[in-house]
């Protein structure tokens, strides 16, 4: 099939595309040397009380299942290697969000010797999710923001 | 050249296999989702949430990794789904007569239901990551615990209509609930299907607590999408041909979707109150009880028909 975007059906399925890839993104966790604040809000965002499968997302063990990437904590040098190679095992089109200060910008490990620094000096971010740790709805506005830019695209 | 007959392809390609079903399979997939939802405590996903994971997939890319056999590895999703799309052809959907049937198809059906987790297992051994590999032995060890019990518990029914073709079956037992005669058959095959489809307390194979995703850890894009749609399919067809043998048969539509949504209501019951089996205690629950219970019921079932002749 040619993917000359002038054709009508080119863009009917880039539409539906891009719908699925919205309603549908699932998402796996990694925690690359962050101090558990973080991550024990995600599984709070994760519980029935918030129940995100509203949304359609769902958290995958596998990297190959997923399509968001949920980041925690700075990088250290340990772990920039096993965040690459999940990264890396992840099928396109994939996105990462970083979630928390130490994600961002490495927070009170900034400068630390067993650090590498934030997650955007390792892998391409997306989406940003300030907070120490963020609440579970800034962490559910975030992954919905990063949802409309796709749509924009 | 004479006259071609379309309606054979119509039939596998659109009503009632192929697309009509998958359609139907994913909408059944999203109930039972809801259903669990609802009985967690939740409100649980949008009615078009199956429909968007299979699109989505479906576009997403396909890693093949380095060590697979290629050809194994795409054509497996394929046979799973094809053979429980072809399983689908045999049974009464939606209270229709079965599209095709010979004597005999009730065991063709089955095995073409297992098809699928045969094919699971094999994906699952071909992508030789440990985690897959130790699904796919679960998900092997697992089809040999239930799938006798099931085949005894689905011939109860084909032996009070002395048939073994499905439309003989539900034609010659129409009206009569075997689920009054027959309590502990129709048990054994509804957690039985349970066991097929890898629902929780029966998912050992893909519990992702403990060895990631199963079988299916390695794949992504297409052949998720195929697996997954799969199941879908295997979900409406069991619940069919269960609700067809032991609920009275299906006569119309309206018939069926109320049976099958009754069996789809009792199966979200087990699955939110239960916990995960070991793959050990799945064994044993099969082989100790399942099956004894059934041919109990058999044997009770031939006495008193000796008796009363």
């Amino acid at each position: 099939m040619t993917t000359d975007p002038n054709y009508p059906w080119q863009t009917v399925f880039d539409k539906l595309k891009t719908w699925a890839r919205v309603n549908s993104p699932w998402a796996i966790h990694f925690n690359s040397g962050s101090c558990n604040g973080c991550d024990i809000e995600i599984l709070a965002t994760l519980t029935p009380r918030y129940d995100i499968e509203r949304f359609g997302v769902k958290l995958q063990g596998s990297p190959r299942h997923a399509d968001v990437l949920i980041c925690t904590g700075p990088v250290t040098r340990q772990a920039r290697e096993r965040l690459l190679r999940t990264y890396e095992q992840m099928p396109e089109p994939k996105f990462v969000v970083a979630v928390g200060s130490c994600a961002i910008s490495g927070g009170v490990f900034q400068g630390c010797y067993n650090v590498v620094g934030h997650i955007d000096e390792v892998l391409p971010v997306n989406a940003y999710i300030p907070g120490c740790p963020p609440r579970p709805e800034a962490i559910i506005d975030g992954v919905v923001k990063l949802l409309e830019s796709i749509k924009g695209k | 050249m004479t006259f071609t007959d379309f309606s054979p392809l119509l039939t596998i390609l659109f009503f009632p296999g192929g697309l009509f079903l998958m359609g139907v399979g994913l909408l059944y997939e999203w109930l039972d989702h809801k259903l669990v939802a609802r009985l967690q405590n939740r409100i649980g996903p949008r009615w078009f949430q199956p429909f968007a994971d299979v699109v989505k997939l479906l576009a997403k890319e396909e890693i093949v990794p380095a060590i697979v056999n290629p050809y194994l590895f795409v054509g497996l999703p394929l046979v799973g789904l094809a053979g429980a799309l072809t399983a689908a052809l045999y049974v009464p959907l939606m209270g229709l007569p079965p599209a095709f049937n010979f004597p005999g198809d009730l065991i063709v059906t089955l095995y073409l239901l297992s098809l699928l987790t045969l094919s699971l297992g094999l994906a699952g051994w071909n992508t030789s990551s440990r985690f897959s590999l130790i699904g796919a032995t679960r998900a092997l060890t697992q089809l040999f615990a239930y799938e006798a019990p099931f085949l005894l518990a689905l011939l109860g029914p084909a032996l009070v209509a002395r048939s073994w073709q499905v439309s003989e079956i539900v034609s010659r037992n129409a009206g009569q609930w075997l689920i009054v005669t027959q309590p502990i058959g129709f048990v054994v095959a509804l957690i039985g299907l349970m066991g097929k489809l890898e629902l929780p307390p029966f998912d050992a194979p893909e519990a992702e607590t403990e060895i990631v995703a199963g079988a299916l850890t390695e794949y992504s894009g297409r052949g998720l999408a195929l697996f997954h749609l799969g199941k879908a399919v295997e979900l409406v067809v069991g619940l069919t041909l269960v609700a067809a043998l032991y609920l009275g048969g299906i006569g119309n539509p309206l018939e069926f979707a109320l049976k099958t949504l009754g069996l789809l209501i009792i199966m979200a019951g087990f699955q939110s109150v239960l916990t995960r089996l070991r793959i050990d205690q799945t064994v044993g629950l099969w082989w100790r009880y399942g099956a004894l219970l059934v041919l109990l019921q058999w044997v009770i079932w031939i006495v008193w028909k000796g008796l009363s002749l």
